[in-house]
Formats: structure tokens, C-alpha cells, sequence
């Protein structure tokens, strides 16, 4: 606001940034030549095509598995718990699920990813350090959330949320374990590392089947 | 609807935004001979050329006034709207919108055989607006002269 504040105006339009006289003179300020150079300025930037908006980035959490970069869509993400002690049920020793934890009060399944998508098998038959590294080396719990169901999978590491772009992620290599595949919508190269993305949907139905 | 304002002299026009690809400022021409009457000329718009209609020029023979104000409405003035033809329209204080249902319009009343692309009238606090039909800017002629030999100026550059 301008001026002594006395203008009727204001009783209508509380601020002069709201009424038509003020705007009309502002738009006046267009009303000055153009010079040359702006006009050549203009004429150059119009001339060339538009820079095409890249497409829908995808946010994805990072996560070492049985030594193997994976990441999860986000919206399949949850939270990341300190590693806690995993009751076993009985008669469930050999399978995908390891157990039961409690998160937050509740008691959810804990599956093991490396033995869901067959990387266990390949981290055993590389001279590893540690055999068992679903169960033992794993430091963090990811929590997530399908369909309104909660699972747990230990995880090694978890590196963060990252932004991928559709058109980075390439095919996943044939030499891939077939279980991995099949959930594995894509690989991405972050980090000098390659991180497979995981298709939650293939994910979480096959995790159902083994659970059943 | 919403429409975008514009005049040419002292008179306020509007064009329906539906038809309007974008608003460029008032860039510079490159003059074509022999060229139809309002024809400013070309002027390249992300990568293709664009022919550029006076309005001011075209109404009172005098060309539109180098200003801030005055910008190009590029509209597509096609005839149905899924066949594109670009088309730079020069027109002063082009700054402002308004927005009407289209049952507010008025048939002008005067219908003159040289001037098909004038339409119905708005009013506001201001006066009366007339609406410009895009499509109708061009005659047959020109629209064929324009378009036919743009497309071949495109073949001979690549």
C-alpha cells in the first residue's frame, strides 16, 4: 500500500494490489518499446524446441541383501527397525519365513529376501566370509506394507531413498536367478554400483505363495 | 470459456483460449516478398515456421506498434481442431484474460462479407469486446498460398 491510506478505494479492495486502477497502471509499464537486442534475445530462445521434461521419476529405497544391491518402490516401504531378535516358529525352519518380530508392538512375519529371490545360494557358493548372512549379518529390519499387509525383510544395509528415472533402468542380466527375475522390473547403475529394482507386485505374490 | 484480451486501435478484442497454442513476445520477423496483405512475415517457433498475421495492419493498415505489450498469440488456426496450423497472430496490449460463460456472447448484429473472422460481443465494465474467430482469419487462398509452400521451404532445409 501506497499513500496515505485515504483512498475510498481501499474500503473495497483492503490492499491497492487488489484493485483494477493499480493493476491498469502496472500493466502500463509493458506499454515501453522493446529494444532490438531483447528482441533478438527472444527470437533466439523461441526458435529452438522445447526441451523434452523427463519422465515420471520413481522413488525407490536402497538396500544390500546377501550382498546384492535391491531396491523397493517407496510406496512398498514402510520403515527401517534396528535389528531385533526373530522368534521362530516351528516347523518353519527351512522356508522363506525366518520368523516372527515384534515392530512397534505387533508381531509381523519376517521373510527372508535372499531366499525369496534365490540369492542365498549364490552368496554360499561365493567364498564368502559369512554363511548364514540372512539370519546373523543383518543389521537393519526394512518394514514394509502391501496390500494393507505388513512384512518384514532383514537387510544388510539401507542406503537411502533415491529418485530413478524410467528410462535408466535397463533389463536385468540374463544371468539373474530366475526367482530374481521375475520380481526384478529393471536394473540401475547408482553409485558405481548396479541396483536391481524390485517389482513389488511380482514381489509380494510371490512371497504369498510361499507363505500359504 | 475463457478468453484472451487484445486491441487493435482503440477497440477490444478476444480470442477463445481453447484455440491458442502460446503467447510469445513480439519477436523478430523475417519479411517474406510478395506476401498477402497483414502478412508480417516468419518467424521460428521450436523448430518450424511459423507465418506471422498483423491484426493491426490487417484492420488499420498501420503495423502494430513495437512494444512490451504487443506479442504474438500463436493459435492453431486450423479448421478442425485436429489438423495443426500454426499461425502468429501480432496484436497490441495483449496482457490481460477474462473469463465468461459463452452464453454471455451477443450475436454483433452486422455481418460484412470482408470481415468473416469478426464474431459474436462480450460486455464488461469497459465496453463491448468482439470476439476473433482464429480459424476464419485466413481465406481459402491464403491458407493454401501459406501453408502449401511452407511445407515445401521445410523439404528444400532438411
Amino acid at each position: 500500500m501506497s499513500g496515505n491510506g485515504r483512498c475510498r478505494e481501499l474500503l473495497r479492495y483492503v490492499h491497492c494490489r487488489n484493485c483494477p486502477v493499480y493493476s491498469a497502471a502496472a500493466v502500463q509499464l509493458l506499454d515501453r518499446p522493446v529494444t532490438e537486442e531483447h528482441r533478438r534475445e527472444w527470437t533466439a530462445r523461441y526458435a529452438h524446441a522445447h526441451q523434452v521434461s523427463t519422465p515420471a521419476r520413481i522413488s525407490v529405497v536402497v538396500f544390500q541383501v546377501s550382498g546384492e544391491w535391491l531396491a523397493l518402490p517407496t510406496p512398498a516401504f514402510q520403515e527401517v527397525a534396528e535389528r531385533r531378535r526373530i522368534h521362530s516358529l516351528p516347523h518353519r525352519r527351512e522356508g522363506v519365513v525366518l520368523g516372527l518380530v515384534n515392530v512397534r508392538g505387533e508381531l509381523l512375519v519376517c521373510a527372508s529376501l535372499g531366499r525369496l529371490l534365490g540369492l542365498e545360494a549364490k552368496a554360499a557358493r561365493q567364498p564368502a566370509n559369512n554363511t548364514n548372512s540372512s539370519t546373523s549379518n543383518s543389521s537393519r529390519l526394512l518394514v514394509t506394507i502391501w496390500e494393507g499387509k505388513r512384512v518384514v525383510f532383514p537387510v544388510d544395509e539401507v542406503l537411502g531413498i533415491q529418485r530413478v528415472n524410467e528410462t535408466e533402468l535397463r533389463e536385468p542380466p540374463a544371468t539373474v536367478a530366475q526367482a530374481a527375475n521375475r520380481c526384478c522390473r529393471g536394473v540401475f547403475a547408482w553409485r558405481e554400483r548396479t541396483v536391481g529394482v524390485l517389482d513389488a507386485e511380482a514381489l509380494f505374490s510371490t512371497l504369498n505363495r510361499k507363505l500359504a | 470459456m475463457l478468453f484472451l484480451l487484445f486491441q487493435l486501435g482503440h477497440d477490444r478484442y478476444a480470442l477463445d483460449a481453447g484455440r491458442i497454442v502460446e503467447v510469445v513476445p513480439f519477436l523478430a520477423l523475417k519479411r517474406v516478398p510478395q506476401s498477402p496483405r497483414g502478412m508480417a512475415g516468419l518467424f521460428v517457433y521450436r523448430g518450424r515456421a511459423v507465418p506471422a498475421l498483423d491484426l493491426c495492419a490487417l484492420t488499420f493498415d498501420r503495423p502494430a506498434r513495437q512494444l512490451l505489450s504487443t506479442r504474438i498469440i500463436i493459435v492453431n488456426s486450423g479448421e478442425a481442431p485436429e489438423e495443426e496450423q500454426l499461425l502468429g497472430l501480432i496484436v497490441e496490449r495483449a496482457t490481460d484474460t477474462l473469463r465468461r460463460e459463452a452464453s454471455d456472447l451477443v450475436e454483433a448484429g452486422i455481418k460484412l462479407a470482408g470481415t468473416p473472422f469478426l464474431g459474436p460481443v462480450l460486455m464488461d465494465e469497459h465496453g463491448v469486446i468482439q470476439l476473433i474467430h482464429a480459424h476464419k482469419l485466413l481465406t481459402d487462398r491464403v491458407r493454401a498460398q501459406l501453408f502449401n509452400s511452407l511445407t515445401e521451404v521445410g523439404h528444400e532445409t532438411h
